[in-house]
């Protein structure tokens, strides 16, 4: 089996928005996949559609070799889902909440113990479990959150902005939880996220923009695309500055200059040694990816 | 099977822990206690008397008896109607704030996912009725008990008729909404023009003949009466056996809808019951249907 997920010329529209414009890619079984794009670009919409909430204008979109128009049974027990708002039942405390929706998979009774146990020692439910969801922190709902989306052991996670919102410490809990299920289950999680660092963990990258696909790739491929390393020099004139021959950007203190290569770097400043005073090299990251890709950079320079 | 109860019971659940929409169904037979408390009571009391011709003791018990019985079959009637709508617009609360996507991931079918806000409705307006009813009885029991246990159990079979009424009215009623607003419209529509329409708040017997006419169309109109009719069977009863001549009985009777003329016919409680019970039935199917229509 290829692609656990495999998406093909997928159109969605709203009126006159085009939410998904023929949108094509695979997600390969056990891998951390992520989806990228800024607000609106039309991720939760293609979550939607893999996990059959929403109906597709056309395209193709297979979960386990099966259409997602079909045979949506056997899709639903492969698949789980933490939405990008809470959905669990305000009023109900944490423990109902999940007890209703493993009923739901047909886990009732002994088997529903057994994995609550799990669960609630994975993301620590104990001293929430009998509190209703609405009186709960953002961090403890979506640990109940995700508890909720791996009730039945599927085989693929889908996750639209699991940490958004929530404390480095969390976060970081969160993902421990996350990489452990990966490891001992082979889980296969669809990430969407904003925070380009956990993207950078991951084995394959699509970025979205306006529905279509505008970069994809390996962490690595990206950063060596869009992400180029840059010299800060400061306590340097602008005069001295333009002797280097090289396009340059004004930086609070100094200035920014782009470079393809590390020889490059050490090329350039072995020549102007009298120039390098004060300066530091700086690797592209994650986020340099995301703002070059899509264009959006948000940097006031 | 198992999905559809525990969906049930989630939905029951969630039901009585939101008090907010448990309050708002409760708003109209508040209203109607208020109207009885305030003047309605006193305006039937000096009605019924002025009735008896004179040479008739009637006892203060047994007129207590006819104005309370009065109040309680509208009381009945009425939240029968909104306890089921209230109950069931979380099927809307659930499009609304999303958590139907929630359900809709898993694997259960939409068709159970519709019988289950279906059962649940009806289960909560029954719980909430009859516990209504035994607070009815038991203050009928102060006001002066004329009832048999035949007239208690017919009381209790018209609260399950009607609360499978409310269920299935309000399955087809609510089933299109998707919007807060649309919630709050319903709701608020169904509280204040209910109790009008359905004689809880006057008799219909005291409208004009052209909405008389109308209303007759209504099953409401007829749970209403059956409720009348087996409220006050009792106080009907002992009238009778005070020697008071049919006729005035019958006067009476006709004023607080017991009996109902639908274009010169008079409508037997059978065909009342009839008329509720295929209601019920052409609903329930149609809520089915649309439930199937959509995938
Ligand atoms: N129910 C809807 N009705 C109309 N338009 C919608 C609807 N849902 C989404 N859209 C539009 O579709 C586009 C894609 O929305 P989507 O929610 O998929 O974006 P997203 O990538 O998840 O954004 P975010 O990062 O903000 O969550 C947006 O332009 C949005 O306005
Ligand atoms: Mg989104």
């Amino acid at each position: 089996m290829e692609g656990i997920i495999k998406i093909d010329n997928l159109t969605k529209s709203y009126g006159n928005i085009k939410a998904v414009n023929n949108l094509s890619f695979k997600v390969k079984k056990g891998e951390l996949f992520s989806f990228l794009g800024i607000n609106g670009a039309g991720k939760s919409t293609t979550i939607n559609i893999i996990c059959g909430e929403l109906r597709k204008d056309s395209g193709t979109v297979l979960v386990c070799d099966q259409d997602v128009d079909c045979d949506d049974k056997y899709i639903k027990k492969k698949i789980g889902v933490v939405f990008q708002e809470s959905l669990l039942d305000k009023s109900l405390t944490v423990y109902d909440n999940l007890k209703i929706k493993a009923a739901l998979y047909n886990i009732t009774g002994k088997d529903f113990i057994k994995r609550y146990d799990e669960l609630s020692s994975l993301f620590d439910l104990k001293e929430i479990e009998k509190q209703p969801i609405r009186e709960l922190s953002g961090g403890q709902r979506r640990r109940a959150d995700i508890a909720r989306a791996i009730i039945h052991n599927p085989e693929i996670l889908i996750l639209d902005e699991p940490t958004t919102g929530l404390d480095p410490g969390t976060r970081k809990k969160i993902w421990k939880v996350l990489n452990l299920l990966r490891k001992k289950q082979n889980l296969t999680i669809f990430l969407t996220t904003h925070y380009m660092e956990e993207a950078a963990d991951s084995d394959y990258i699509v970025i979205l923009d306006k529905g279509s696909i505008i970069a994809e790739g390996t962490p690595l491929e990206l950063k060596n695309k869009y992400a180029y390393d840059m010299i800060l020099i400061y306590n340097i004139s602008e005069d001295e500055i333009k002797k280097l021959n090289k396009p340059y950007i004004r930086i609070r203190d100094g200035f920014k200059i782009e470079i393809k290569t590390l020889e490059e770097a050490t090329e350039l400043i072995i020549k102007n040694r009298n120039l390098f005073k004060d300066y530091e090299i700086v690797k592209g990251k994650m986020d340099d990816v995301f703002l070059n890709a899509t264009g959006y950079d948000l940097e006031v320079e | 099977m198992r999905e559809l109860i525990n969906l049930t019971k989630r939905n029951v659940k969630v039901y009585f822990s939101d008090k907010g929409m448990f309050f708002t169904s409760l708003i109209t037979p508040i209203i109607l206690l208020v109207l009885y408390a305030t003047f309605l009571a006193g305006i039937y009391r000096d009605n019924f008397i002025s009735i008896i011709p004179e040479g008739f003791k009637i006892s203060d018990k047994l007129i207590n008896s006819l104005v309370g019985g009065q109040l309680v079959s509208s009381l009945l009637s009425v939240s029968c109607i909104t306890v089921a709508f209230t109950s069931n617009l979380l099927m809307v609360q659930d499009k609304v704030n999303n958590s139907i996507k929630d359900i809709n991931v898993t694997p259960t079918s939409k068709f159970a996912i519709g019988l289950s806000y279906f059962a649940s409705t009806f289960i909560s307006t029954i719980l909430v009725n009859v516990i209504v009813a035994i607070i009815c009885f038991v203050y009928i029991y102060f006001q002066g008990w004329y009832m048999n246990i035949n007239d208690v159990i017919l009381i209790l079979f018209d609260i399950l008729i009607l609360s499978l009424f409310g269920t299935a009215l309000s399955s087809v009623v609510n089933y299109n909404l998707s919007s807060q607003g649309q919630i709050t419209a319903v709701g608020t529509m169904v509280s204040a023009g209910y109790g009008f329409i359905c004689g809880a708040y006057m008799p219909i017997s005291s409208f004009n003949q052209t909405l008389q006419k109308i209303l007759s169309f209504l099953p409401s109109t007829y749970a209403t009466s059956l409720f009348r009719n087996h409220s006050l069977n009792g106080p009907f009863r002992e009238m009778n056996r005070l020697n008071i001549p049919i006729n005035i009985i019958n006067e009476i009777k006709k004023g607080l809808d017991c009996k109902i003329i639908f274009f010169d016919n008079n409508v037997t409680i059978r065909i009342m019951y009839t008329i509720l019970i295929l209601s019920i039935i052409i609903l329930t199917v149609l809520f089915f249907l649309m439930n199937k229509r959509r995938k």
